[in-house]
């Protein structure tokens, strides 16, 4: 039988790390995190101030949960070489996409007089 | 497999392949990273087409829930966490421990998906926000759809996980017997989930129209006993495939696949966030 509770405290995976509380308080912070992104929202300063604010909230979420919850911290490098690869071409086609197009692109095709 | 013996498995490198990492894990790392670029499209087209609705069609702002979203988000985040919690049992030879948080991620997910059937139906019959009839609700419903299939095959891929951790040690002599039986298991698990979702999200829209009551709650039970009957019956049948029977061919050589499975998960949890900001919040700025 494989559940030893007791045997599976003593092997932990890295020297002297306790995953179980790095993820609790991982959880609490990206909760906390959302809670003022939410806010942020109803905040009275400039879109382009409350846009970077939310856009830099959603990449340090986007950070914490690749790299810890998703174990690219203990993993070899290549797998986070190779997932950011694939975060780069889906980034700089979502780039290009919204250099190509514009707002106007959303105008329905008969008021466009199209 | 003693848990003693095994304790000394690396689950993070693999000597025996040519990379030094499982390659079930860079299988799963290579296809999270070609899903970037389907969701990146998903995403950037959204934002493109978001503005200016035809006539007669709400704009996004008008449509969208913000509480509800936010409840979706945080349900999500938690979910994240118990598997990541479930990962980390499994990597230490604790099945039992493995089974809780598999169910608890399991649950969250089968919130997030009602919350997300919801919220459908509200924009579809009050908001008038279709699939068809702009090309926001196109985007829109693509975007999120996409993503809730996403959450629903791995709510499937959980249930499966979840049920391989009952396979018997030695079951390999039976195994005709042990495929039937862990196909029952599902079939009853995916009616239970099935049935609890519509029962909660009836009762919900109930709630709406009725108000949250004894009244509603009586005429809720008497309108809807025989799914209630279904759903304490499939209960008992989870409870009674869950009970010991001897050990478990399931341990710590198991965690990659379960490993694997949280990478998805978590996956799906980080497109989340990035639609909870790019398609929700961004609507709420003026």
């Amino acid at each position: 039988m494989s559940t030893s509770a007791a045997d599976a405290d003593a092997h932990d995976h890295g020297p002297g790390e306790n995953k179980f509380e790095l993820f609790v308080q991982l959880a609490m912070l990206l909760a906390v995190i959302t809670g003022i992104e939410i806010i942020t929202v109803y905040l009275p300063f400039a879109s382009w101030l409350l846009i970077t604010t939310l856009v830099f909230f959603s990449a340090v979420k986007f950070l914490f949960v690749i790299f810890i919850f998703m174990h690219l911290r203990w993993d070899k490098p290549f797998c986070t070489i190779l997932f950011f690869i694939g975060l780069f071409l889906g980034g700089g086609t979502m780039w290009a996409l919204l250099k190509l197009f514009g707002a106007a692109a959303s105008f329905p095709l008969s008021s466009a007089g199209m | 497999m003693s848990t003693a013996a095994a304790g000394a498995i690396d689950h993070h490198h693999d000597p025996t392949t040519s990379t030094g990492i499982p390659n079930k894990k860079l299988l799963m790392w290579a296809f999270l990273a070609s899903d970037c670029m389907f969701f990146g499209c998903l995403i950037s087209t959204h934002l493109i087409y978001r503005l200016h609705p035809p006539p007669g069609v709400p704009a996004a702002r008008d449509v969208f829930s913000i509480e509800l979203t936010s409840f979706s988000t945080f349900i999500l985040l938690m979910s994240s966490l118990m598997m990541a919690l479930a990962v980390d049992a499994i990597q230490k030879g604790n099945v039992k421990s493995l089974r809780t948080s598999l169910l608890t991620t399991i649950l969250f997910g089968s919130i997030f998906l009602g919350c997300q059937v919801y919220e459908f139906n509200n924009f579809v019959f009050e908001k008038h926000l279709t699939i068809t009839n702009s090309i926001l609700g196109s985007t829109f419903f693509t975007l999120t759809g996409t993503h809730g299939t996403h959450v629903a095959i791995g709510v499937l891929w959980l249930t499966l996980m979840y049920i391989r951790s009952f396979k018997p040690a030695g079951a390999e002599a039976a195994r005709g017997t042990w495929l039937l039986l862990s196909f029952v298991h599902l079939v009853v698990f995916m009616a239970t989930l099935g049935l609890s979702m519509y029962l909660v999200l009836h009762f919900a829209r109930a709630a709406q129209a009725g108000g949250f009551g004894l009244h509603t709650c009586l005429h809720f039970g008497k309108v809807e006993y025989k799914a209630i009957l279904g759903a304490i019956v499939g209960f008992l049948g989870v409870r009674w495939f869950a009970l010991p029977r001897g050990p478990v061919d399931f341990d710590q050589r198991h965690a990659i696949d379960v490993e694997m499975m949280g990478l998805y998960w978590h996956f799906v949890d980080i497109v989340w966030i990035v639609i909870f900001t790019a398609v929700y919040l961004l609507e709420y700025i003026k």
